[in-house]
């Protein structure tokens, strides 16, 4: 990979591994590669223990999503998911376990996936991406089993809301949707970009972030990021965010989001901005809290920059792991 | 008679002398006579001068009493003469001649002792002689024994073999064990016979070989001599086949000419000449290697040397050079003559033309800097067509940069010779940067082709002489041709630039749509301070991607009211490496290619995906197709932007370009790969 290519490099997923000693990273031209936290963040830790143990080619675009489960990597590439055994790539032994196409109906060009969840429920994978389409995958026995049709563009992010048994889905045409994931039915849509106070129509309608926590969902895109109540189906705060949104996630009493700008954004529940911490990619597509082990409990974030910053506290920026 | 009576005489003496029988019998026969006479000596001997003392006081008192009587005897009136009176003055009278005798003995006993006590002291004084003699003796045998100890014998300075190689070595009879094993001195004596023994051996060997050389120089002086004597008769044939040479057009003439100015040159220069002139006979008939300077000069600087690759003959002059410099006084007014000095050319210059295919020619001059002992180079290049068209061309075939980075960071700005540094130091040289104008370049490469090597950081096989010149001579030869051509290409595409005309060649047609409705506006050189104030340009410094050996420009493409700007890095080891492009977008404020991602993806479409656009090898075509690939990409910008539907009327940029999808992934990127027969876009 010469400087050219290292220039242009974006970091569009994270995952860290289930031991979290781990972190996997994902970029556009299609390669993961595999950080030791557990070098990079000891005391005698040098510039090289800050670039990747392991890179390897996974697909043929960009790695838009990355997700871990116990056991396994799960990794999306060009309308294609692969499933890497974690134990394997620590070992340094690149062979997927098993790589699957949904069914698309158009082949003129290949859907991208975009996002990716899991459901521990029923053991199901829920992929969202260029077709328009959320397909569901039993994980058990490696077959698509339903598709949840409903959405006019592409989608960008989709959720999983265990208890309820409920995924949610937000896409380019600006509606973030909610299905029951037994009878595979649409069961609301809510259409951010219509209410006043998200509203951007400058940027555009498209929802880019989503994710969820028991009663409440956070969404955040064209329209201003907002966090709404799921029960009434209502915007309660909104956001003051400058940029568009692109990944947000709930840490304890905060919001933590990142997107368009060199930064990551502290909010409150409340709808307030209580910090933006500045990190070293322009603009910010992935974040991700690594909960999988207490010592090495560090918030990572990933942009248009080879660059992936490590936060071991919160308010500032610790150092960067690079391509 | 007479000596009946001598006999009783002397028989009588002898009674009376019986004391003393045996002086008599040692005087013998001629004292015979003597013996009658009286011997007070003899009658000294008997007496006892104690008896004698008591004698002298009894006679003198008998004596006064005498004379008392007498006295008395006149006072009563004796007559004179009487009797009485007579016989006491006869007894006084015997009593005188008593005294007078013992007187006599008195100074005879004296004069005895004397005698004695001479006698005494004389054998005493005969006695101390012999003591001090026999001292002196003494002495003298002690310090002959000190003498003895400290003698040095000569044997000790030589280095003998050591006692077991000498047992080990030496034959039984001068070894001799059973006596030396336990006698030191034996062994010593042993070893030095074997030293002499072995050296007389020696001495031998020696002089055998002293005359096995002699003779054999005798047989070299005469092979020489035949050598000799061939030479004329050689001569006489080759101006013989002159006539022929010239009738057959084969310059061996010329060639053996400009070999004998070859003898000449410099060892650098020599390697590098005998390779080039190899190289172009084997594999390369475009090009020509030449020598120009003063040969008479050249000449007086190496002495006649018998072998041209003689480096002594240089080191030599070198030395001189530097001797009569020191005896030069320091003074400011003459560190220059010292620097003048210090970077002087060799007379002679070795002059490469590579001729190209379309008529144009690089001249390379290679110098050689005694002093220094490095190589520089100068360039030139001579075309067939005009080149004064294109202003933002100046710098392409300028002299100056035409070969830098040839290789990867060799500029040839610095002394690739470590040593020169302490050279200019002294002369107080900063840095070698400041002549090269006038001396040329000291490329590492040109180094290499003179077979000169210095060690650097990388150091990799060490190979110095003809066979570093070889191993470089052919890839080198290619570079500097492949460096021509597409500094030539580019030259005659900047020149169609500047009015904004792209020039795509009918091979890379299939690269672009039929319909590019942007423009290039503008096409300028910028100098890299320019280029580093450009506010979009920061991630490229940063990564050190913008090098001061780089050239600069800045292409504008225009489309309605929208203005990319594109900062552009040109590496001069173009088209290797590709140009580096940063974009700027002024259309509905300013954006660029590090805050807006689809402006990112532009720039890596032209940066990244550069090998698309290659074209025909060598691939000089590459930077105008990346300013097409450029136009193309600004258009599929400006249609697909999404539309504000709460602004009134038509939309400026009306769509015309074949999209699959217009937004794609995460960042929401345009599709700005073009797919060539079916001529729509779609993602990469």
């Amino acid at each position: 990979m010469g400087p050219v290519e290292l220039l242009h490099m974006s970091v569009f997923s994270q995952s860290f591994s289930p031991c979290g000693r781990f972190l996997a990273a994902g970029n556009n031209y299609g390669e993961i590669g595999l950080f030791s936290l557990s070098a990079a963040l000891s005391p005698e830790a040098t510039a090289a223990n800050q670039k990747p143990v392991l890179t390897f080619t996974a697909h043929e675009g960009p790695v838009f999503s990355l997700l871990s489960t116990d056991c396994h990597l799960m990794s999306a590439g060009n309308g294609e998911v692969s499933a890497w055994s974690w134990a394997e790539l620590i070992k340094k032994n690149v062979k997927p376990l098993w790589t699957k196409r949904p069914n698309y109906k158009s082949s003129l060009e290949i859907p991208e996936i975009n996002s990716m969840a899991v459901s521990l429920r029923d053991n199901s994978l829920i992929v969202g991406g260029g077709d328009n389409n959320v397909h569901v995958m039993d994980l058990e026995h490696g077959v698509f089993k339903s598709v949840l049709q409903g959405h006019s563009d592409y989608i960008h992010c989709v959720s999983v809301r265990e208890r309820e048994g409920e995924i949610l889905s937000g896409g380019e045409d600006g509606a973030v949707r909610v299905w029951d994931s037994r009878t595979g039915q649409s069961v609301h849509c809510i259409e951010v970009y219509k209410y006043q106070s998200c509203a951007r129509p400058q940027f555009g309608k498209w929802i880019s972030c989503l994710t969820t926590d028991s009663d409440w969902m956070l969404c955040g895109g064209g329209p201003s990021m907002s966090l709404w109540h799921l029960r009434s189906l209502s915007p309660t705060s909104v956001f003051p965010l400058s940029g568009c949104q692109r990944n947000a996630s709930f840490h304890q009493d905060m919001i933590l989001a990142v997107g368009e700008g060199a930064f990551v954004s502290h909010c409150l529940l409340g709808g307030d901005i209580k910090a933006q911490i500045p990190c070293t990619p322009q603009s910010l597509n992935t974040l991700q809290l690594n909960t999988n082990s207490s010592e090495h409990r560090v918030l990572t974030v990933g942009g248009s920059s080879n660059h992936i910053d490590v936060f071991t506290n919160l308010s500032y920026r610790a150092f960067s792991l690079s391509f | 008679m007479s000596s009946d009576a001598l006999k009783k005489r002397k028989s009588k003496v002898l009674r009376t002398e019986g004391g003393t029988p045996e002086i008599k019998r040692g005087r013998g026969d001629g004292d015979q006579q003597d013996v009658r006479v009286y011997s007070e000596e003899v009658e000294l001997d008997g007496r006892d001068p104690e008896q004698d003392y008591l004698q002298y006081k009894e006679s003198c008192e008998s004596l006064a009493s005498l004379m008392g009587e007498i006295q008395e005897l006149k006072a009563n009136g004796a007559k004179e003469g009487c009797a009485e009176v007579e016989r006491r003055r006869m007894q006084g009278c015997i009593h005188f001649m008593n005294l007078k005798k013992l007187n006599r003995l008195a100074h005879m006993r004296l004069k005895r002792g004397r005698d004695q006590t001479h006698e005494a002291k004389q054998r005493v004084d005969v006695l101390h002689l012999q003591l001090q003699n026999l001292l002196y003796e003494v002495m003298h045998l002690q310090k002959e024994i000190s003498k003895c100890l400290e003698f040095k014998s000569k044997h000790e300075e030589i280095d003998l073999v050591s006692e077991e190689e000498f047992y080990q070595e030496a034959p039984q009879e001068i070894s001799r064990p059973h006596l030396t094993k336990n006698d030191p001195h034996q062994l010593t004596l042993a070893r030095l016979d074997w030293e002499l023994e072995q050296r007389k051996r020696l001495a031998e060997k020696y002089k055998e070989s002293q005359s096995t050389k002699e003779k054999i120089q005798k047989s070299i002086e005469v092979k020489k001599e035949h050598l000799r004597s061939l030479q004329p008769g050689l001569n006489a044939i080759m101006q013989a086949s002159l006539p022929v040479q010239e009738y057959l057009s084969m310059p061996f003439e010329q060639t053996q000419k400009q070999t004998d100015i070859a003898r000449h040159l410099p060892p650098p220069l020599y390697v590098l000449f005998v390779q080039a002139n190899a190289y172009g006979q084997a594999c390369d008939k475009n090009l020509n290697v030449s020598i120009s300077g003063d040969v008479d000069e050249a000449k007086a600087l190496s002495k006649p040397p018998e072998d041209s690759q003689d480096d002594e003959s240089d080191s030599d002059a070198e030395e001189e050079q530097e001797k009569t410099k020191r005896r030069r006084p320091t003074t400011g007014g003459q560190l220059d003559d010292k620097r003048r000095e210090m970077l002087k050319r060799h007379p002679l210059s070795l002059c490469l033309d590579l001729k190209c295919k379309d008529g144009s020619v690089l001249h390379l001059s290679f110098y050689y800097l005694m002093n220094l002992n490095i190589m520089t180079v100068k360039t030139k290049v001579s075309t067939s067509i005009d080149l004064s068209t294109a202003i933002s061309a100046g710098d392409l075939l300028k002299a100056d940069t035409l070969l830098s980075c040839l290789f990867t960071s060799d500029q040839g700005r610095e002394t690739p010779n470590p040593a020169n540094r302490y050279q200019f130091d002294k002369v107080g040289i900063v840095s070698f940067a400041d002549y090269v104008e006038e001396l040329g370049h000291p490329y590492m490469w040109v180094q290499s082709l003179g077979g000169l090597h210095f060690p650097s950081d990388a150091s990799e096989g060490v190979r110095v002489g003809s066979s570093l010149s070889a191993s470089h001579m052919e890839s080198t030869i290619k570079l500097l041709r492949g460096r021509l051509q597409s500094r030539l290409a580019l030259h005659k595409q900047f020149a169609s630039l500047e009015h904004s005309i792209i020039p795509v060649s009918s091979e890379c047609q299939h690269l672009f749509p039929a319909k590019i409705i942007s423009r290039l506006a503008r096409w300028t050189t910028i100098t890299q301070q320019e280029y580093m104030d450009l506010p979009f340009v920061r991630h490229v410094t940063d990564a050190g991607l913008a090098k001061e050996t780089d050239l600069y420009f800045m292409a504008v493409v225009e489309r309605g009211t929208a203005r990319l700007q594109a900062a552009v890095v040109l590496s001069p080891r173009y088209p290797e490496m590709s140009p580096l492009f940063s974009l700027s977008l002024s259309w509905k404020g300013e954006r660029s290619g590090r805050t807006d991602d689809n402006l990112r993806a532009m720039e890596s479409e032209v940066n990244v995906f550069k090998n698309e656009l290659q074209g025909p090898r060598p691939g000089h075509q590459l930077l105008t197709n990346q300013i097409s690939r450029l136009c193309v990409c600004l258009d599929v910008y400006l249609e697909t932007e999404g539309q504000d539907d709460s602004v009134e009327g038509p939309r400026e940029f009306p769509r015309e370009k074949m999209c699959l999808r217009t937004v794609r992934g995460p960042n929401r990127l345009k599709p700005f790969k073009y797919n060539h027969p079916q001529g729509f876009f779609s993602h990469r």
